[in-house]
């Protein structure tokens, strides 16, 4: 057993490091997260020209197959979701390069993969997710929104629901049903992509508890999308979902953004007096931060586990369902620590009055987003129970 | 980076496994913390076969020069079984201090009789004041012509009723740190003056007082340089919380296979327990607690198998595996219900366990502190 990276691997997380450290420089004030990406014009451009200049770099296509301009693999392509985490930059959604890339290259036919890899690769094409409905949610394969096929396309009508940046977004990748009467409700979905500026699709938006425009509903009306937009074989749209092996489980991104918001909570205590003492010499403070040290640094020696299994193809499912509630769960306690060392000054957003700008007023509110994401913590928990304990599975 | 073990690795873990079942079921668990001795001497010769002690310990003194992580492996099966005796004490605060700090004399003097089963070893550190630290040490060594009188009385020495030789950490002088002024001494656990009454704990593991009472011992018996022994206990400190969070993921890997396979076994209401998801819920969190307590150890144990500063990855594991292994076994003895705590049953010695093994070598707060000025809180 052995943690020590290769020299090349040293060299290439430092390149990672080096060069997020520049584009953090240009970085909107207050932006933070996930949210600021899709909230504002400004957060927009910035993940753009963050694409870009990973892009540029290839760092968007790494761990593809060498034809299709990837190179590196999973190893590398953690370092890098660790140094984006570590300055909290955008540039890479989930959604594009971490779910779909690796769908079409799992399944997709030689035609989609020509026509709508290099648009993700370049970043020039971004992606949503129309996936949940307003009575599938955790329970996905409940989904009803309906495809008719009509000659070369399918009809579609129905509503998704909570689609993350749908507002922005130029295609998505949707899960429909193509035979209501499947004897199985997982049997008879289809895994389809459409042009988001297709006639019929209205898209409105769902504000967050912070008033931050980040989720839509989208209303299909008679969309009609062509059958060569089907990923995978009509029908088998469930199994296409569970092929997401490419995706990076290790979580090491929110880890490194929670080991620098440690870094910047412990330079804020060290530089603050409160009643003429320095907070960082008030032992419950010294006690709570310490214990979140030990928290991530725990988290990431489990990611480190994870992507290393992953890249020699032998990590189980569920041993990422693992590290991801953990993950999930300490990103909101450290919301929560951020907001109670800020004291009153915790409840303040972004203005003269806002210390660390805002971050925590915003972090609060939007830190148990990863609960909800991908999985609800609850669903986590029954793929360990079910698949890693072998535990009876509900029926 | 290869975060799995070597296949030899695999094959030790195995043997060990296979081994301490066959030797030691917890009935003999049991039995060996109701017995005075506290461990069985028969055991304790067969690991020396095996070259137990010894596998630290370089091959010129009698060892088998295999790494730290090498150790490691056999601390977790032995927790993951509960190995009761001196194990740890003997090889973390006997033969590694000889090791690090003692002439080639001592080396030639103890080492082969460590490697070879024939003596225990044991280091007597904490006071009746409880401090981990070195504000703690008051024990007095005064310099008596060629020898060193020791006075004083220390507590929580594990297994110093069987043991052999003690390594007494001791006050010789005063500097600007509590740390100058401190000297560790190797006694001879048979010299006059030394009284061991074993205390009555919740591990059972045989933690003494040992009262030191004019104590003669001769100045080759120090071991390291006058005044400047701390180091030699830092080590042990560090080391030894290796060690107890390698038992104590072992305990936690038995804690929730244990659990597990009783709630499937176990049926209310018509079917298995383990079917319930609010049972469910707890198990998988069980789990999570134990891979992350799982590699925030070998990671530890890693660096300082390396050699590389371990300081701050150890006191994040130490203090992070003490809180995960009582919740954990907290949560194993509650789902087993009434019987889960009843002194036959098995799953109790762990609960015991995570307690001992949480104040061992540091509580989590005296760590927390140590990970409060190295992630760089001013103090």
């Amino acid at each position: 057993m052995d943690f020590k990276l290769t020299d090349e691997q040293v060299k290439l997380r430092q390149e990672f490091y080096d060069v997020c450290k520049e584009l953090e420089k240009k970085k909107p004030k207050g932006f933070a997260g996930l949210e600021s990406i899709y909230d504002t014009d400004e957060g927009w451009r910035y993940h753009l020209y963050c694409a870009r200049e990973f892009a540029k770099r290839g760092w968007i296509s790494i761990g593809w197959p060498p034809e299709y301009g990837g190179k590196g693999t999973i190893m590398d392509k953690v370092f890098f979701a660790e140094a984006r985490g570590y300055y909290d930059l955008p540039g890479i959604d989930i959604f594009g390069p971490e779910m779909l890339a690796p769908t079409l290259l799992g399944v997709g036919n030689e035609k989609l993969l020509k026509r709508f890899l290099p648009g993700i690769g370049s970043g020039e094409v971004q992606w949503c997710e129309l996936w949940s409905e307003p009575n599938a949610g955790s329970d996905l394969a409940a989904l009803s929104t309906s495809a008719v096929k009509k000659g070369d396309h399918y009809v579609i009508n129905g509503q998704k629901i909570w689609s993350t940046g749908a507002h922005r977004a130029h295609w998505a990748f949707a899960l429909v049903r193509t035979d209501p009467n499947a004897p199985k409700k997982q049997m008879g979905i289809t895994f389809i992509l459409l042009d988001m500026k297709s006639p019929g699709v209205t898209v409105k938006p769902l504000y967050y508890m912070d008033q931050a425009h980040v989720y839509n509903e989208v209303f299909l009306d008679d969309v009609r999308v062509p059958v060569e937009n089907v990923v995978g074989e009509e029908n088998k749209g469930w199994q296409v979902t569970q092929l997401l092996a490419g995706f990076e489980r290790s979580s090491l991104g929110a880890i490194m953004m929670m080991l620098r918001q440690l870094e910047e909570l412990v330079k804020y205590s060290n530089e603050t007096k409160v009643g003429g003492k320095l907070l960082a010499k008030d032992p419950l403070i010294r006690s709570r931060l310490a214990q979140m040290a030990c928290e991530i640094e725990a988290l990431r020696s489990l990611g480190y586990r994870i992507a290393d299994a992953q890249s020699r193809n032998e990590m189980a499912g569920f041993e990422a369902s693992g590290v991801h509630i953990l993950a999930s769960e300490l990103q909101e306690r450290l919301a929560w620590l951020g907001t109670d060392i800020l004291g009153p000054y915790g409840q303040v957003k972004r203005s003269r009055w806002a210390p660390l700008d805002g971050w925590y007023e915003k972090w609060y509110q939007q830190s148990f987003v990863l609960f909800i994401a991908m999985g609800t913590n609850e669903i986590q928990r029954n793929i360990i129970a079910w698949y890693g304990l072998g535990l009876p599975r509900m029926k | 980076m290869d975060i799995a073990f070597t296949e030899e690795q695999e094959m030790l873990r195995k043997a060990a496994r296979d081994f301490l079942a066959a030797e030691c079921p917890k009935k003999k668990v049991r039995d060996l913390e109701e017995d005075s001795k506290g461990h069985s001497p028969e055991i304790w010769k067969k690991m020396a076969d095996l070259g137990w002690q010894g596998m630290v310990i370089p091959e010129k003194y009698g060892g088998q020069g295999m790494t730290f992580q090498d150790f490691t492996i056999l601390l977790e099966e032995m927790g993951r079984n509960i190995l009761p005796g001196p194990f740890v004490c003997t090889v973390v605060e006997g033969a590694l201090p000889v090791i690090d700090a003692g002439t080639e004399e001592q080396k030639k003097e103890f080492l082969h009789g460590i490697a070879g089963g024939a003596l225990i070893f044991t280091m007597a550190h904490l006071e009746s004041n409880g401090l981990f630290d070195a504000s703690g040490i008051t024990v007095k060594a005064t310099a008596k012509g060629d020898h060193y009188v020791l006075d004083g009385t220390k507590v929580f020495v594990e297994m110093a009723n069987v043991a052999n030789y003690l390594l007494c950490v001791a006050r010789t002088g005063k500097g600007p740190a509590p740390e100058d002024g401190v000297t560790v001494f190797i006694v001879d656990a048979k010299s006059h003056g030394v009284h061991v009454e074993v205390m009555p704990t919740i591990g059972m593991e045989k933690l003494c007082e040992v009262q030191f009472k004019n104590v003669s011992v001769p100045k080759k018996n120090m071991l390291g340089k006058l005044d400047n022994g701390w180091t030699i206990v830092d080590n042990v400190m560090r080391r030894g919380a290796i060690a107890k969070c390698a038992e104590s993921i072992g305990g936690m890997q038995a804690a929730v296979e244990m659990t597990v396979a009783y709630s499937k076994e176990r049926v209310q209401y018509d079917r298995p327990i383990g079917a319930f998801q609010a049972l469910q819920h707890i198990m998988a969190d069980m789990w999570t607690a134990m891979q992350t307590s799982r590699y925030i150890v070998y990671q530890a144990a890693w660096l300082e198998s390396e050699g590389l500063p371990s300081e701050k990855e150890v006191a994040m594991a130490k203090a992070y595996v003490n809180e995960r292994y009582k919740w954990l076994t907290e949560k194993g003895v509650l789902l087993h219900g009434a019987i889960g705590t009843s002194r036959e049953h098995d799953i109790p010695l762990y609960f015991r366990r995570a307690k001992a093994a949480d104040i061992r070598y540091g509580s989590t707060d005296y760590w927390k502190e140590i990970v409060a000025t190295k992630i760089g809180l001013v103090s």
